[in-house]
């Protein structure tokens, strides 16, 4: 109950890479793009995307901001060369800049990371439509229950191979992939502001959270079941507070329906029909 | 001209585990006739393809779009290829009466033997089934040149019941054709096809009978599906190793008709199940 239960990670690799080389195929696109940040999401994302299709189909990009921590982009550069991928560095500091000074949010840290991820996310899918490629999602499950990350910015992405795995469980499919230890070992972080981490924003680390979360989100244990057994009060209210409240993120938008044939209502269909 | 070949005790049994593509009918027929020549090289009499292997499985309201009949040119190819081996195939079948059936199709000689309409339609969880389908009244084995089979699809496999059925009177042997979805845990083995294996091996030994299990693997919308199709004889025996999770393969298992008597003959549980009992539970139930 205090630890996940663990995965077979030859097995979880070898699906996500199937998931990879299935979905781009049915597809009919030639390749991904993916954002690398030196973080360990983005990295794992990009190990199973080359085990699966290929360096030469997979277009690394590196997307630092004003503020970014310089080792990230140290990073980014470190994970692109263990992958035998070629990392394109565009820096978005003077868009950004501009962008935030024309819509007046520059001195609103939250509204310029928020701005940041989601210009990050304008040039993905742009480089993206040249190839054409499909955007590589880097989310994984701990984060989008907890509501970590930009709608629209981080959050966008045509396939998310992680986004069914908590956090810790990325950290250990970080180590099964032999990723530079550089990123697996560091404190994750958005670094879109200077000395940003998850646990420092949030509160709390995903090593205490992530085992609250799956013993409510998969077990169907409540906040007293939780304490009852063993949980920090604290920590659990804490952690399904931002569960409750950051559930709106797991469908980004609804349509509303006056018709009896609205879209993923009553017309459900298969995303790759044939051409 | 290409004919059945004549029957015999003993033959191969050819189980093609795919990873299909929901909407992508013509992509999934390739890999059937690529699976078929697989299977012919292993001089197979029969090849089975898992639970909806022409449509794919998650279509949702692609059923509608997908179903088919009988004469549908799509399976033109497959009753063809179906001249010299017998094929099951799995696919949303137009009924003329109204409703589309989850169906398992045999096709042996270039033409239609054989049919199976899913009993049990899955409507809870990741499946949606009683919404886009029929479910099928009855459990019948369908006869081939080679002998009886009796077919059951994925959830009709979860009603043990089914087996006991196809055992008044016994057919030759039971092929379970699946699409089942799975999780990974901390073995080399899919939480999905774990379970699976239980309960074919289960079924084969309590009706003294031969299972032949075709699953599919890959994904579809995001869903794993978990492979292992395997082949257990009804002692518990595996008759060939249990598939990998994750790759398309063509099984190939023995069948023997003197096998499966000598069987039967060293454990009669079939022929000792007491229906009063299940009289008795019918009427408490009141059915």
């Amino acid at each position: 109950m205090r630890e996940l239960p663990a995965l077979h990670l030859p097995l979880l690799a070898e699906a996500l890479q199937g998931f990879l080389a299935e979905e781009l195929a049915a597809s009919g696109l030639t390749g991904y793009v993916v954002g690398l940040s030196g973080g360990i999401d983005s990295a794992v994302a990009a190990a199973l995307a080359v085990r699966a299709v290929g360096a030469s189909r997979v277009i690394a990009m590196a997307l630092p901001g004003p503020s970014s921590d310089p080792r990230s982009l140290a990073d980014a550069h470190l994970v692109a060369e263990s992958l035998g991928m070629a990392l394109e560095v565009r820096d978005l500091s003077q868009p950004a800049r501009q962008l935030a000074e024309l819509l007046g949010c520059g001195e609103d840290r939250l509204r310029f990371g928020n701005l940041l991820a989601r210009l990050r996310m304008v040039a993905l899918f742009d480089r993206a439509r040249t190839l054409p490629a499909l955007v590589l999602g880097t989310s994984n499950k701990s984060e989008i229950l907890l509501g970590y990350s930009t709608l629209f910015g981080d959050s966008a992405a045509s396939v998310q191979p992680l986004g069914d795995l908590w956090k810790t469980q990325v950290f250990a499919l970080a180590s099964y992939l032999e990723l530079p230890e550089e990123v697996t070992t560091k404190p994750p972080t958005a670094d879109l502001w200077p000395g940003q981490t998850d646990a420092g924003e949030l509160g709390f680390d995903y090593r205490d959270a992530d085992p609250i979360l799956w013993a409510h989100h998969e077990a169907g244990l409540d906040a007293a079941r939780l304490v009852a057994a063993g949980f920090d009060p604290v920590l659990v209210d804490h952690v399904l507070a931002l569960y409750r409240r950051n559930r709106f993120k797991w469908r980004p938008t609804v349509v509303a329906r006056v018709s009896a044939s609205a879209i993923n209502i009553d017309r459900i269909l298969p995303r790759n029909p044939e051409r | 001209m290409k004919t059945i070949p004549p029957a015999t005790d003993e033959f191969p049994v050819a189980l093609a585990q795919i990873a299909t593509r929901p909407g992508q009918p013509r992509h999934n027929l390739r890999r059937h006739l690529e699976a078929i020549s697989r299977a012919r090289s292993a001089g197979a009499r029969l090849v089975v393809f898992p639970e909806l292997s022409l449509s794919g499985y998650l279509l949702n309201h692609g059923v509608a779009e997908a179903a088919m009949t009988l004469d549908d040119p799509l399976l033109a190819p497959l009753r063809e290829a179906s001249r010299d081996l017998a094929i099951l195939v799995g696919l949303p079948l137009r009924e003329a009466g109204g409703g589309i059936s989850n169906a398992a199709v045999l096709l042996e000689g270039g033409r239609v033997c054989g049919i199976h309409r899913k009993l049990y339609l899955p409507t809870y969880g990741m499946f949606d089934e009683g919404r886009f389908f029929v479910a099928g009244r009855r459990l019948e084995p369908l006869t081939f040149n080679f002998g009886t089979l009796g077919v059951l699809i994925c959830e009709d496999a979860w009603h043990l019941s089914s087996s006991v059925f196809l055992s008044h009177p016994p057919v030759d042997a039971i092929i379970v054709v699946a699409g089942g979805p799975s999780e990974i845990e901390d073995g080399p083995v899919p939480a999905g096809a774990r379970r699976w294996h239980w309960l074919v091996g289960a079924m084969a030994i309590t009706s003294v009978t031969p299972v032949y299990f075709a699953n599919r693997c890959g994904w579809e919308e995001g869903v794993l599906f978990g492979g292992g199709s395997w082949a257990v004889d009804g002692r518990g025996a595996s008759l060939v190793e249990a598939a990998p999770a994750c790759q398309e393969t063509v099984l190939v298992a023995p069948f023997s008709r003197p096998a499966v008597a000598w069987a039967r003959t060293l454990v009669p549980v079939p022929r000792m199940e007491r229906f009063e009992l299940w009289r008795a539970a019918l009427e408490n139930a009141g059915a």
